[in-house]
């Protein structure tokens, strides 16, 4: 397990417990997500806030089931990212993608 | 490949975990340690070793089990497994085998006979993957299967040329295309498929040829605007469930040589680095658009300039700007331009030979590519 998953009254929150978010996680962590949104979360927040790197399959995966959470009227949102990972998003778009908090909670007041 | 030896070793007994990564670091071997079968796997979720040195008896979770745990992972079955036990019953050493461990040493061997016996061992699998790699590029070759292109394309106002370096001689990854129409337009096409790992190179051969193809039936309908071009890209893309799960940056280019002007659209690709040769000044190029595939409508734009005599333009991909740094790997588009600016406006074969590009080339960290492209004077 790389995520570590709070329920609440309407959503998830999914931390990621990882520092090098890299392709050997990326298979674990689409597949965990996705087992979220199979089960039912409608309104997902992925945290990063102890991710300090992301590679482009981990981003790939994110993506993934960003797509898969779209077709089953799902939501994911990300919150916690550093300057670095913030700045990677911004500069290849991802930023219109996903909706970006600072963190979990403020993710789940604006849900 | 660089000869990369970081070792798991599995152990409740803390002397031996101990005296084991003593011996073995001091053999250049970079030791994670794990006093049980579920700190080991605690240790596997943060990094993954190239060879696990498992002791059979330990408390709650054995070793057999703890094999058994890993062969059910996708993610840990392949790794080398090797087992460190004072057991000499037969019985149970078939049973290792059954469970694919591909050695055992007894706990009384000598260090050095340990080190040597995990060093061989390595080195097999290293060798091993060399010749499939060798095998599998020669396959990829016979199919004429190219993610680079072999030539250059000549052209009367511009100069193109390319710089790709391969994450550890996988093929695949990033792929470049140069499409000349005819003597008035030509295409530049860099693309990044996310997702490098080994299945992944014979998929990005396959999309190569499908964006070719996407690119070329475009243009065969006298379409001439990247921004539409990336637009039909990305609603066949998006709608394929064959490729849909799949995502690429893609940055499109299209030079025209009568009127020595060109258009750029990307889908989700890195700000290109603009050199201005009168000022002397180096601009980012930004795109609107999103990955390919992502959203049914990747909100696409078009860019059009009109380059003076000497201007460059330079494309890449992600594994350029990825850094390993003392505090792990590092993402950080501003380091990079800062860093290679100074190199720009100078002739792309000196470029080409720059401590700045070897350097990269010692260290990345993943695909890197690089587009060149100069308004000549012709």
């Amino acid at each position: 397990m790389i995520l570590k998953t709070q329920l609440h009254a309407d959503a998830v929150t999914a931390r990621v417990e990882i520092k090098e978010a890299n392709l050997t996680v990326a298979d674990t962590f689409k597949a965990e997500l996705l087992a979220l949104i199979d089960g039912g979360a409608k309104y997902v927040v992925v945290d990063l806030e102890k991710v300090v790197y992301v590679d482009s399959s981990f981003l790939g995966a994110l993506v993934s089931a960003l797509k898969h959470a779209i077709t089953n009227k799902a939501e994911i949102v990300v919150c916690g990212l550093n300057k670095d990972v913030l700045g990677l998003f911004q500069l290849i778009r991802l930023d219109k993608a996903f909706k970006i908090y600072a963190t979990a909670a403020e993710a789940l007041q604006n849900h | 490949m660089p000869v990369s030896k970081k070792i798991l070793l599995v152990d409740d007994n803390p002397l031996v975990l101990e005296m084991m990564g003593r011996a073995l670091s001091k053999e250049g071997f970079e030791c994670m340690k794990a006093a049980s079968a579920q700190q080991a796997i605690q240790l596997l979720q943060q990094q993954l070793p190239d060879i696990i040195l498992s002791d059979y008896h330990m408390p709650d979770v054995d070793g057999f089990l703890f094999r058994q745990q890993l062969l059910a992972h996708t993610a840990y079955k392949d790794i080398p497994f090797m087992f460190l036990t004072s057991e000499v019953d037969n019985q149970l050493m078939l049973q290792g085998i059954n469970l694919d461990a591909v050695d055992y040493i007894l706990k009384d061997t000598p260090v050095a006979v340990v080190v040597s016996k995990i060093n061989n061992f390595l080195n097999t699998v290293r060798e091993q993957h060399e010749r499939t790699l060798k095998e599998l590029s020669k396959a990829a070759m016979s199919l004429n299967l190219h993610s680079v292109p072999k030539t250059l394309p000549m052209m009367k106002g511009f100069e193109a040329d390319f710089w790709h370096k391969p994450f550890q001689n996988y093929p695949g990854g990033d792929f470049i295309d140069f499409i000349a129409i005819d003597s008035r337009y030509t295409f530049i096409v860099l693309g990044d498929v996310m997702g490098k790992k080994w299945g992944a190179w014979y998929f990005s051969f396959g999309f190569l040829s499908y964006i070719r193809a996407a690119v070329r039936i475009c243009i065969a309908e006298g379409n001439f605007s990247t921004r539409s071009i990336l637009q039909k890209i990305n609603s066949v893309v998006y709608h394929d469930p064959v490729v849909s799960d799949v995502l690429s940056s893609l940055s499109l280019v299209l030079l025209d040589n009568e009127e020595r002007t060109l258009k750029y659209s990307g889908a989700g690709d890195l700000p290109l680095l603009y050199y201005n040769a009168k000022d002397k000044q180096v601009s980012q190029v930004r795109s609107a658009g999103m990955l390919l595939g992502l959203m049914p409508d990747g909100d696409f734009d078009e860019i059009a300039i009109t380059p003076g005599i000497g201007d460059q333009l330079f494309i890449f991909t992600d594994g350029l700007i990825d850094t390993e740094t003392p505090s792990g790997k590092k993402t950080d588009y501003a380091a990079f331009e800062a860093a290679v600016s100074p190199y720009l406006g100078m002739p792309f074969d000196e470029f080409k030979k720059s401590t700045f590009l070897a350097d990269k080339a010692n260290n990345q960290v993943d695909d890197c590519s690089l587009i060149f492209l100069q308004k000549t004077a012709g």
